[in-house]
């Protein structure tokens, strides 16, 4: 990303504009040229003597780089980097076009809609926003006063606004905050928390100054949280200074794909190969001692009997990776450290043995010693700042008082909510009451912590989302009023059949509403639209982890003002904490939003002003995050503080916390577990287990990383494949199918395979297959449940690169709702009611008529809906989503 | 507020002066990510349909390597373009900095330099009902702007340049790096020059930037898919 920079000097008009006849003269030609005037319904050139660009967070995925926004007569025209934040350092992807796309889409809704005929029909009327929130908060208000809060469930997909929602949800009383966490990483959370505690449930390599990465089947380069930062240095990292990445993955990936080497790899065994790594780097004796006996709470001795057997030869025989490879791979990795670091995401993680495959990864990087060193596993921090662990001397930004609080946990004790306890059935019950207490101090029901998925809840509320619709259904929770914030789960959730068939039945489900900018999958369920600003056109409080490992901040502000009728969700709640009234409103008594973002980062050592200017704070002179854990405490961090003669860990007496550790005489941090070092050893796995009646031979009971195959990947069948999903690199999760210039490049979803695959099964490219999905047969829901679970049908490509047992689709196409762009017709399929269609600011000539890719224009179509073929599937004890184990069969059609 | 902020450095006063304006493209640095593709649509409102660049996703041919090769594709600005060449009406023109422009107001529809193309760089607009391709965002580096493209590589794959200037970043990792023009053989002297191409990419991505039937793509699924002929 370049953008010139040199003296400043004062603006001079260009002096070109649009002359009334139409012709532009282009006087930067010898010959004079001309271009001839924009067509109708198109907005002409950028003029960037007029366009002003104004610094927000992008909104495109879930990574939020700094962006600008070039805005012209009112309307964003182009997006690009913002080159003054510190981690993504100017860079964007495509998709940072994309919200130029969804906020100008013809099928946007931009007006409140209530359902008129039966629910999903799609009939709908438009409404003003005092009625449609006049008759939402008649339908809440109630619920506070009959003392059932929890009945009010908001559920979103994506919520960005670090803390505004939970804000309202406690405000209200309610415990429902329900997310997505499940769907996507849970499972390569919950290892990394345990590791090194809850502040660094996702890690910062860094990848800058790195010679070796270890990347075991994940794809900054299309996806990833983070991705963008990640992958601009790896890419520097491996032209400029010879980095070298080696990738484990079951396609082609562009992360495949630009790695120096890269093997398929069975799915599922990612584990075998990182612990046949941890036996070579013991065997060859190339760990670094010192470290771990400083650091891992594990002896090493141990740690070599649980690899005794794990060699590179029983690796290979488990993921086809070769031996030698494997053995290679693993001394050249113990050799680059300390600048060297593994890498995971979904691809290892998203498996029955998925947590413990990432367990064993992340000891890769404790055995060699990497951790917080240049060019090695790093963890910096990535929540808010309020005086944190790795926080130290950073500004507090907090949400502008009053404060509110959890409501209680429910339960039998004092200051329970022992009301609500008792209407769990009493299976529920009697496990609850059999937790250890520090449990019991944290539940709020089978929603927000399924009893019987403590990890997903144990650190802190990641929960189970794919199992919201089936415990509704079992009755484990009466919902009288379900919002949904940006959720696609009609669509992306797996057996979406199942969200829809709860969210269609009104006994269940008796009010629904739907806050989104687009007519989805899940907003045609509602009995209430509420038409969302874009991130164009709303605030936000930004912080993430930075890759370049100094903290920062930023603001997202709106660029212009909400289409239509459209309001922020901040907005929405406000009005109606407001109507709901009975004290929430207190918390909402603020007037405009800027003021309460304002006041939010008022501790910022920077005004207000040059804050939006910018758009991102960093402490320039700030150290980099580098061994956090050797920082010596503070004068006034011992102050009060108490030391384990045994242990050394030193706690605060009045809070009872642990703040450091005590070696070689020093009093420094450690890390932020209670032991105060790196958890590779872990009861509670163990612990968990016994609560829930897990077999204590699953492995996922076991309080050290092992290895055990896929239950349902044992002995598979000849004639069985394993199916994957993926993302691509134009598109985020479900909601950009609707991106015009995305999806004109990507609308499908074939079935990829290897072409011997494809000789196998007598299939030729563009032949369709059918592919029938099998239950899992873990310990899982519905595990072991015979019979096909569920089939759908798609066209076949080959590629090369694929595994030979996989088979894989993409995520994001085979949409059925979100207007003509994702359902790839040629008329706007949106109701007539909440759309401007072909008028005003959201008219492009573009849309419907010019996708071309239509059906009805001879085209491929916008591909195939598949995830009411994929199981529920969650993971034992931490609930994540095991996408990636399902098994299939694939027949010629 | 000390600074400027970079991206009020906008201006005439920014322009450079260039003598062989052209862009580096650093295949060891593309990821396949389409953000200049995706750039270039929303700077120009490319019509669905058309395009002034692609970014091509092609399968290696090599038995031992199974991965996918990214390219972007772009008008290469040739130094002796067959498009300006083939325009009946002289409507195909070379700026000051060399880049090939067409000029919309001469532009007669008679396709010959979409036919003249060897790089399929050229579309028709129906809308503005003119021959289209890149110019090099002539808007933008007015005011001293990289083209949309440029600004928008996250990995430096794409550099904007003056090939005739022996400083210039471009020109130094052009020469350090051999980077060769694509198709060298069709004599255009193009002003846009890879590093780390390869022969087959050529072959495979032979209908250039608007595709053709025979390409073989793995993105751009619907020009390439081989599908059976329906009974």
């Amino acid at each position: 990303m370049s953008i010139q920079s040199l003296s400043r000097r004062d603006l001079l008009k260009i002096g070109s504009g649009l002359a009334a006849s139409g012709l532009v003269t282009i006087p930067s030609f010898a010959k004079e040229i001309t271009t001839n005037p924009a067509p109708a319904g198109r907005l002409g050139r950028i003029d960037y003597s007029k366009a002003k660009a104004t610094p927000t967070i992008c909104f495109g995925c879930t990574t939020h780089c700094g962006v600008v926004g070039w805005v012209q007569d009112g309307r964003v025209r182009r997006i690009d980097g913002n080159p003054l934040d510190p981690n993504s350092k100017g860079n964007i992807c495509s998709k940072a076009q994309g919200m130029i796309s969804y906020t100008y889409y013809p099928e946007r809704l931009l007006y409140p809609l209530r359902r008129v005929g039966k629910r999903g029909e799609g009939k709908w009327k438009r409404v003003t926003w005092d009625e449609a929130l006049g008759e939402l908060a008649d339908k809440m208000r109630p619920l506070r006063e009959n003392g059932t809060p929890e009945e009010f469930v908001f559920h979103y997909g994506r919520d960005k606004t670090k803390g505004y929602t939970k804000r309202f949800t406690e405000a209200f009383g309610t415990p429902h905050r329900l997310n997505r966490r499940s769907i996507c990483s849970s499972n390569r959370r919950a290892p990394l928390m345990s590791f090194y505690g809850r502040e660094f449930e996702w890690e910062t390599q860094d990848f800058e100054n790195t010679k070796y990465i270890i990347n075991f089947g994940g794809n900054p380069m299309e996806a990833y949280q983070g991705g963008l930062y990640m992958m601009h240095r790896i890419q520097h990292a491996r032209v400029d200074k010879g980095a070298r990445m080696v990738t484990f993955e079951v396609r082609p990936s562009a992360t495949a794909s630009v790695s120096d080497d890269y093997f398929p790899i069975m799915p599922g065994t990612d584990g075998a190969v990182a612990f046949a790594m941890i036996h070579v780097i013991l065997e060859e004796g190339l760990e670094n001692r010192e470290f771990w006996d400083r650091w891992a709470n594990y002896p090493i001795e141990d740690l070599r009997k649980v690899v005794a057997d794990y060699t590179p030869e029983w690796a290979e025989s488990h993921s086809g990776v070769p031996a030698a490879d494997i053995r290679r791979i693993a001394i050249d990795f113990a050799k680059a450290a300390p600048a060297c670091c593994t890498m995971s995401n979904r691809g290892s993680a998203k498996h029955y043995n998925g947590v413990q495959a990432d367990r064993a990864i992340r000891t890769l990087d404790v055995l060699v010693g990497n951790v917080g060193k240049p060019g090695g596993f790093c963890l910096s921090t990535l929540r808010g700042w309020a005086g944190r662990y790795g926080q130290e001397g950073l500004p507090k930004l907090s949400q502008p008082g009053p404060k509110t609080s959890s409501p209680k946990p429910w339960g039998i004790g004092e200051g329970y909510n022992e009301t609500a306890f008792k209407k769990l059935p009493q299976e529920v019950q009697d496990r609850v009451n059999a937790f250890p207490d520090y449990w019991k101090e944290k539940y709020f029901g089978e929603l927000a912590t399924p009893s019987e998925y403590p990890l997903a809840w144990h650190w802190y509320q990641m929960r189970v989302g794919q199992l919201v619709y089936p415990y509704i259904r079992e009755g484990r929770q009466k919902v009288s009023v379900y919002m949904s914030y940006t959720l696609g789960a009609a669509y992306g959730y797996p057996e979406a059949n199942l969200v829809r068939d709860v969210l269609m039945d009104e006994e269940l489900i008796p009010f629904h509403v739907a806050v989104d900018i687009s007519y989805g999958e899940q907003a045609e369920l509602a009995d209430l639209i509420l038409p969302e600003a874009t991130s164009l056109e709303r605030w936000d409080m930004h912080g993430t982890n930075n890759y370049g490992l100094i903290p920062y901040t930023g603001v997202r502000q709106p660029l212009t003002k909400p289409l239509g009728q459209c309001r922020s969700i901040q907005h929405i709640l406000k009005d109606l904490a407001q109507r709901i009234g009975g004290g929430v409103e207190e918390y909402f008594a603020f007037d405009d939003m800027e003021s309460f973002y304002k006041e939010w980062f008022k501790n910022l050592p920077i005004p207000w002003e040059d804050f939006k200017q910018r758009g991102i704070w960093m402490d320039e002179t700030r150290e980099k995050d580098y061994e956090l854990y050797e920082r010596s405490l503070t004068e006034a961090e011992l102050e009060g503080t108490e030391v384990d003669s045994e242990t050394g860990i030193i706690t605060n007496t009045e809070s009872g916390k642990a703040v450091g550790i005590v070696k070689d005489g020093k009093s420094i941090r450690g890390f932020d577990t209670p032991h105060r070092l790196i958890g590779v050893y872990d009861e509670i796995w163990k612990i968990g287990a016994e609560a829930t009646g897990l077999p204590m031979d699953d492995v996922n009971a076991s309080p050290i990383a092992i290895y055990d195959t896929v239950p349902e990947h044992k002995e598979l069948a000849d004639d069985r494949y394993v199916f994957t999903t993926f993302k691509w690199n134009v598109h985020t999760q479900g909601r950009s199918a609707q991106w015009k210039y995305h999806s004109e490049i990507v609308h499908t979803n074939p079935v990829f395979m290897h072409p011997d695959t494809g000789a196998k099964l007598g299939v030729a490219e563009g032949d369709s297959v059918k592919l029938t999905v099998f239950r899992p047969t873990g310990h899982t829901y519905k595990g072991g449940e015979p019979g096909a679970m569920g089939d759908f049908e798609n066209h076949v490509r080959f590629l090369k690169g694929m595994h030979p047992r996989v088979v894989a689709c993409s995520h994001h196409a085979g949409h059925s709702a979100q207007g003509s762009v994702a359902r790839a017709k040629n008329q706007l399929t949106g109701p007539k009611e909440g759309i401007a269609g072909d008028k005003g600011a959201t008219q492009d000539p573009d849309i419907p008529k010019g996708i071309w890719w239509s059906k009805e224009k001879g085209g491929i179509g916008g591909g195939v809906a598949i995830n009411d073929a994929l199981p529920i599937n969650p993971c034992p004890l931490t609930g994540g989503q095991n996408w990636y184990d399902n098994v299939c069969t694939v027949e010629k059609v | 507020m000390p600074e400027t902020l970079p991206w009020d450095r906008v201006g005439p006063q920014f322009k450079k002066d260039r003598k062989r304006a052209g862009i580096l493209i650093d295949l060891r640095r593309c990821v396949g990510c389409h953000a200049c593709s995706v750039s270039c649509k929303t700077e120009h409102e490319v019509p669905l349909g058309g395009f002034r660049m692609r970014v091509r996703y092609l399968e290696r041919p090599e038995a031992d390597r199974s991965t996918i090769a990214f390219t972007p594709l772009i008008c290469m600005h040739c130094q002796d373009a067959p498009c300006l060449n083939a325009c009946p009406s002289n409507a195909i023109v070379r700026g000051e900095d060399g880049r090939v422009v067409v000029d919309e107001g001469k532009c007669d529809l008679e396709q010959e330099c979409v036919t003249a193309c060897p790089y399929g760089a050229i579309f028709i607009n129906e809308e503005k009902q003119v021959a289209e391709k890149c110019d090099l965002c002539q808007h933008r580096t007015d005011v001293g702007l990289d083209p949309a493209c440029v600004s928008s590589c996250p990995s430096e794959a794409l550099q904007f340049g003056d090939f005739d200037d022996p400083e210039d970043p471009v020109t130094k990792i052009a020469a350090a790096t051999g980077a060769k023009g694509w198709k060298e053989d069709e004599g255009t002297k193009p002003s846009v020059l890879y590093v780390d191409h390869e022969p087959w990419m050529e072959e495979k991505a032979n209908g250039g930037v608007q595709l053709s039937d025979a390409d073989e793509d793995i993105i751009y699924e619907q020009n390439n898919l081989k599908r059976k002929e329906q009974a």
